[in-house]
């Protein structure tokens, strides 16, 4: 993740409310005034409240996963970042300019060379070859038929799809038929995809399949994504970090493993309850300072123990410990060793304990 | 009786109405008149210049590449039993009819069906004026043009016209509101302008409901024109209607048979070419 550039942001969500309704002015009104409720307003006012004072930053070269359940809004939201949809209230910043302040060429331009879109229903033109369907935003662009023909035979070439070219989509499977729509979204070479929930409708082999090379695919060519899903699973899989969006409201932003270790409320911890952590917690979360572990084992050689980093999952770490005669492993950051993953530990991380209460009983 | 002389007022209205029409709007009716007469002469002109198995070739291959070779065959058999019969010129008469007709109301209609397709306000102020055209009996058409542009080919192109263009307004209007949201959706998202979003997302979903649209004005189109052998269309229409007032039946059946393998022949191969518009093979 060392391509991920903390100070460049992207995509600049600030408190963003989406209303959806007749009423919707007047509702948005009233919740600004007098702080409605979601139930509020729909008893009040007959809207919906689609998307609720979301907030989030997504930098460049970064994968942003929003995980939510169907109605809670996430649609609406990814929907926003490239103004599909207009906020009721709030601002959303592309590359630094208000998408609200734009005028329609400008956001038509902003949309065309700048943010790509994949769909759930992928939506391939079916009079059109797989060749004329990845070069349709270039084509729309106003780019010569030879070079966007060319642009987009190898962007079909980097989701493997070099052979089908003449093709028409009819032809092609359901993963087939995304890999063209991501092929689609990034012949126009923007710096970033918005993902709508593009391999929910895929069989789970093949979804992990796309699911990796996306990833792949996005950190090669230094793209940031926002990807939407209703599946922990999945968002873990892709994302750098994730959002939970529940009933429109972002209940958590962080890394998969700082979601998993730290919950925010119940509803998150019922989410991730059933997730594997093998490959989730890193040895700094399991690990046990170093004074602790001495003076539990006064005899011990720090120095002689096998040495690991304290990014190795816990799926390594328990690879290293049965290898070594020894039932402790160093965690060492630049050398220096900051501490020790003792198979206790371990353990209470398989388990899931949090490492503060595991701190304590040890 | 009151409801009587309602109806003698109102009978009146329409007499003297037409009538002011006439007189005043004569130079208009002249020009209508030539203009349409015009268009159809050259059609006919086109069609008569080669001999008639040139064109029966024509509809033959038009139907074995765009049906099948069977359909093909049997058109171009079909054909030429109709010149066999001696019809072959008011064959091709009622061709020109036909399809000058259809030409301007599809020039008309389609337009109109794709505005109407954008503005529901429109569509739903189209909607009943569309009912009343095709529930009124087709006879009612012709006489208020005979009024108008006096006995011949004009007066059935007009009225062929009026009952030929409501299929091809609703058929056009409905393709253009059934694009699929997510192309819609897709469309801005790929920042397209407007006319791109109609030339390269709506049309195309919306061709196949055009082209089974175009192949209703057409199959209106025969239905009218033989009727408007009454006020003097020339064509099979008019040998129907001279063979009844003679009680001629076999000359009555030998045109039905004209105009029943004509209407086939076009009615298969412009629904051909609405499956090809459709993306699909034939």
């Amino acid at each position: 993740m060392a391509n991920i550039d903390a100070n460049e942001v992207l995509i600049d969500c600030q408190s963003v409310w989406k209303i959806f309704g007749e009423k919707a002015p007047a509702a948005m009104k009233a919740v600004a005034e007098r702080g409605l409720s979601k139930k509020q307003i729909l008893q009040e006012y007959n809207c919906v409240v689609g998307v609720s004072d979301a907030s989030l930053q997504v930098r460049r070269g970064e994968i942003f996963c929003i995980m939510g359940l169907s109605g809670s809004g996430k649609s609406t939201l990814i929907r926003l970042l490239n103004r599909l949809i207009t906020p009721s209230l709030g601002k959303v910043l592309v590359k630094g300019k208000d998408l609200s302040a734009l005028d329609a060429a400008e956001l038509r331009q902003m949309r065309a060379q700048h943010i790509g879109m994949v769909f759930q229903s992928v939506a391939l033109l079916p009079h059109r070859t797989v060749l004329e369907n990845a070069a349709f935003g270039l084509e729309v662009q106003g780019i010569a038929k030879a070079e966007r023909n060319r642009t987009a035979a190898a962007a079909l070439e980097k989701v493997g799809l070099g052979d089908w070219l003449s093709r028409f989509p009819s032809e092609l499977s359901g993963g087939m038929q995304q890999r063209v729509g991501l092929a689609r979204a990034i012949a126009s070479d923007p710096e970033i995809i918005l993902m709508d929930e593009p391999f929910s409708a895929l069989d789970p082999l093949i979804r992990r399949q796309l699911q990796d090379e996306f990833r792949q695919l996005t950190k090669e060519l230094g793209k940031s994504a926002v990807f939407i899903t209703h599946d922990l699973d999945e968002a873990i899989r892709i994302g750098d970090r994730i959002a939970i969006m529940k009933d429109g409201v972002i209940i958590q932003v962080g890394t998969a493993e700082e979601i998993v270790l730290n919950p925010a409320d119940q509803y998150v911890a019922d989410f991730v309850a059933g997730i594997s952590r093998l490959h989730l917690i890193k040895a700094h979360s399991v690990m046990v300072p170093v004074v602790d572990y001495q003076r539990q084992h006064p005899n011990s050689d720090i120095g002689s123990l096998v040495k690991t980093t304290p990014e190795a999952d816990i799926d390594a770490l328990i690879g290293l410990t049965m290898q070594s005669d020894r039932d402790a492993i160093a965690v060492a950051d630049n050398g220096t060793v900051v501490g020790v993953v003792t198979a206790r530990s371990l353990l209470a991380g398989v388990k899931g304990t949090p490492s503060h209460e595991q701190a304590a009983a040890a | 009786m009151e409801s009587s002389a309602f109806a003698d007022t109102f009978d009146a209205w329409t007499d003297s109405a037409l009538e002011w029409l006439s007189d005043n709007g004569e130079f208009l009716f002249d020009l209508v008149r030539t203009m349409l007469e015009g268009f159809y002469e050259g059609i006919l002109w086109l069609l008569e210049l080669p001999p008639f198995f040139v064109v029966v070739a024509v509809l033959a291959v038009a139907g074995w590449r765009l049906v099948n070779a069977w359909f093909g065959a049997l058109a171009g058999i079909a054909l030429v039993i109709c010149a066999l019969m001696g019809l072959w010129p008011e064959t091709m008469s009622t061709l020109a009819l036909v399809i000058t007709a259809t030409s301007l109301a599809l020039f008309v209609g389609l337009p109109i069906g794709v505005i109407a397709g954008f503005l529901p306000a429109l569509d739903r102020l189209l909607e009943p004026a569309l009912d009343l055209i095709q529930t009124l009996p087709p006879y009612i058409y012709l006489l208020p043009a005979i009024a108008l542009l006096g006995y011949g080919p004009a007066t059935a192109l007009i009225a062929t016209f009026v009952v030929a263009m409501p299929p091809a307004i609703r058929l056009t209007s409905l393709g253009i509101r059934m694009t699929p949201h997510e192309f819609i959706e897709l469309g801005h998202a790929i920042g397209i302008t407007k006319w791109q979003m109609f030339f390269k997302i709506r049309l195309p979903f919306a061709m196949p409901s055009i082209m089974a649209g175009i192949n209703q004005s057409l199959m209106m189109a025969f239905g009218m024109v033989v009727i408007a052998g009454i006020v003097g269309s020339g064509g099979l229409g008019e040998t129907i209607y001279g063979a009844i007032r003679t009680l001629d039946i076999a000359k009555s059946i030998d045109a039905a048979i004209a105009i029943v393998v004509l209407t086939m022949v076009l009615d298969r191969i412009t629904q051909s070419a609405a499956r090809f518009a459709k993306g699909g093979t034939p």
